[in-house]
């Protein structure tokens, strides 16, 4: 474990993934801005992120359990193959880089409507 | 490395899929401005990564790699290909896709070494002169050693070997399946020498035993694993472990039996015994063959000149630095190095950036310091799904690189690594990047 560096990392993620490593960065990064962007607007619009954040939470929850059930059919097996809870831990990991994207995705998409519904009007 | 660190790395490496079989270092930070000529022969997963390493570490240097051989072949995943999940052009590659720039590709075999004289001399006769040796040639799987086997044979008569290339492999899981259809005696084994993945024997054994299950056809076919040994694995604990797993699984075990002929038409195989000579009927078999040093090796000084390791042709070489203790300016890496165990890609890992930093250290003026354990590694696959993550050194001490990951415990995340963390950790060595 003590040889494992970010360096090192980068250039095997390179190598097994091609130019997906690439993609998968640059959705990340969009959806990155798409979160900063929808959140700017939610605060300029006065509106809370409370909404957005729950459909993001549910729908990130939702495509990491669908991920994770996918990782066996992924690796050429089925979830018997799952034999102890590290398999689990390991495969929810992975689950969980999808489950973000789509968390963040849906948290910006969220997040925009809710701005433009304009500002919350309080009662007097 | 803190905590911090440890489950940054930890976790980024899961994710990646990446193998504790693989585990990578950091490049070497130091370089050498010597004009120092070296030559490596053999552009294999050793040759090549240590001449990415080197055309880095040494810019002032001139790299000569000697090899024929213009594919690349993926070898860790010849048993998914004879699992019949992968397909052979996802274990084939080009060489020039890896070679360095810089680095001069003489695209012939070596056909002499003469350490003596500091040169080595190709197949057409041309000499080429060098300060420093570095033989990774690989090794010849010595087919027609067993009476009445050929290469050719593979995927034709119930005759399956994974051992012979991509090819070979792909012929061997339809032997499989055919034999599975059909029942009967299935014959596995391995060669008393050293050989390049002690593992995959076993799991060739494994995997048809669980193909069987899944087919609904176990109860059709007795399967019988021949050791060339008192074990079925040289690291007791592993050897344990596998022979508890074979009997829960129903596969036998002969131990003491070494294929010493077949016979393809009557199907039979003769091992060779304490007790003499063992004929056994199969319906099909799995032949690894025996494994030696390619002929230009063999018949130069540079093999052990006693020992165990003689008969066979390794290459002599200090188990720590793999430098040759006869000639210092040659050094020997990956399957045709003779030291014990280390015939893995887990292998050339740790042992090329050995080499290849003490080189850079030596040529700057510097004292080499790096040091090989023996490290190496096999992901048991014992399953569809199903692999035990076994690492270990020259002293078969179990070194695993992941403390949540039991050696000894067959695991989903063990697979994960073989079937997708593998080939990328496996292409960045080569690249001198792990």
């Amino acid at each position: 474990m003590s040889d494992f560096n970010p360096v090192t990392l980068f250039f095997i993620l390179s190598e097994a993934m091609g130019g997906f490593l690439w993609l998968l960065l640059a959705a990340g990064l969009l959806l990155l801005g798409g979160v900063v962007f929808g959140v700017s607007r939610l605060r300029r619009a006065g509106r809370p992120a409370k909404r957005p954040l729950m459909a993001a939470a549910i729908m990130g929850t939702v495509a990491t359990a669908v991920f994770t059930l996918l990782m066996p059919a992924w690796t050429l097996t089925d979830t018997g193959a799952f034999a102890s809870g590290i398999d689990v831990a390991v495969a929810v990991l992975l689950g969980l880089v999808p489950g973000v994207l789509v968390a963040a995705a849906v948290f910006t998409m969220a997040s925009l409507r809710c701005a433009s519904r304009g500002p919350r009007v309080r009662a007097a | 490395m803190n905590r911090r660190e440890f489950l940054a790395a930890g976790g980024g490496a899961l994710l990646a899929g990446l193998p504790a079989a693989l585990p990578a270092t950091p490049a070497a930070a130091q370089t050498s401005g010597a004009r120092a000529r070296i030559v490596i022969a053999g552009a294999g997963a050793a040759g090549l990564a240590m001449a990415a390493r080197l055309s880095r570490g040494m810019p002032g240097a001139t790299i000569t790699i000697i090899d024929a051989k213009k594919e690349h072949h993926f070898q860790p995943g010849f048993t998914l290909v004879g699992a019949g999940l992968w397909s052979p052009a996802r274990v084939t590659e080009r060489n020039a896709d890896y070679m360095p720039r810089g680095v001069d590709w003489v695209e012939e075999a070596v056909a002499e070494f003469d350490p003596d004289a500091n040169a080595v001399v190709t197949a057409s006769g041309r000499r080429i002169d060098y300060d420093f040796l570095i033989v990774a040639t690989g090794l010849k799987l010595d087919y027609t050693a067993i009476e009445g086997m050929d290469a050719s044979l593979i995927g034709k008569e119930g005759i399956a070997s994974i051992y012979a290339g991509p090819n070979e492999a792909a012929a061997s899981a339809a032997a499989i399946d055919r034999f599975l259809e059909t029942g009967g005696t299935g014959l596995f084994g391995r060669p008393a020498g050293e050989m390049k993945c002690a593992g995959a024997p076993l799991k060739i054994t494994f995997i048809a035993d669980d193909k069987a299950r899944r087919q609904g056809r176990r109860g059709a076919v007795e399967l019988i694993y021949n050791a060339h040994g008192p074990a079925v694995f040289a690291v007791p604990p592993v050897n344990d472990k596998v022979k508890e797993m074979f009997a829960a699984r129903g596969v036998a075990v002969n131990y003491g039996h070494v294929l010493k002929a077949i016979d393809p038409g009557a199907r039979r195989a003769t091992y060779r015994t304490e007790a003499g000579d063992v004929t056994l009927d199969y319906d099909f078999i799995h032949v690894v063959p025996p494994m030696r040093a390619p002929d230009a090796v063999r018949q130069s000084p540079l093999p052990w000149q006693e020992g165990n390791l003689a008969a066979d042709g390794w290459v002599e070489a200090d188990k720590p630095t793999l430098r040759h203790p006869r000639y210092a300016n040659v050094f020997s890496v990956g399957d045709i190095a003779g030291v014990p165990r280390g015939k893995t890609a887990a292998s050339v890992k740790w042992q090329v950036p050995v080499v290849a930093d003490n080189l850079i250290a030596e040529t700057a003026g510097r004292t080499p310091s790096a040091t090989f354990n023996g490290y190496t590694s096999c992901p048991m696959v014992t399953g569809y799904g199903k692999a035990m993550l076994i690492e270990f050194d020259y002293d078969g001490t179990l070194i695993p690189s992941f403390p949540f990951i039991d050696p000894l415990k067959e695991l989903w995340v063990s697979w994960l690594i073989e079937e997708k963390g593998l080939l990328g950790a496996y292409r960045a060595m080569l690249r001198g990047r792990a």
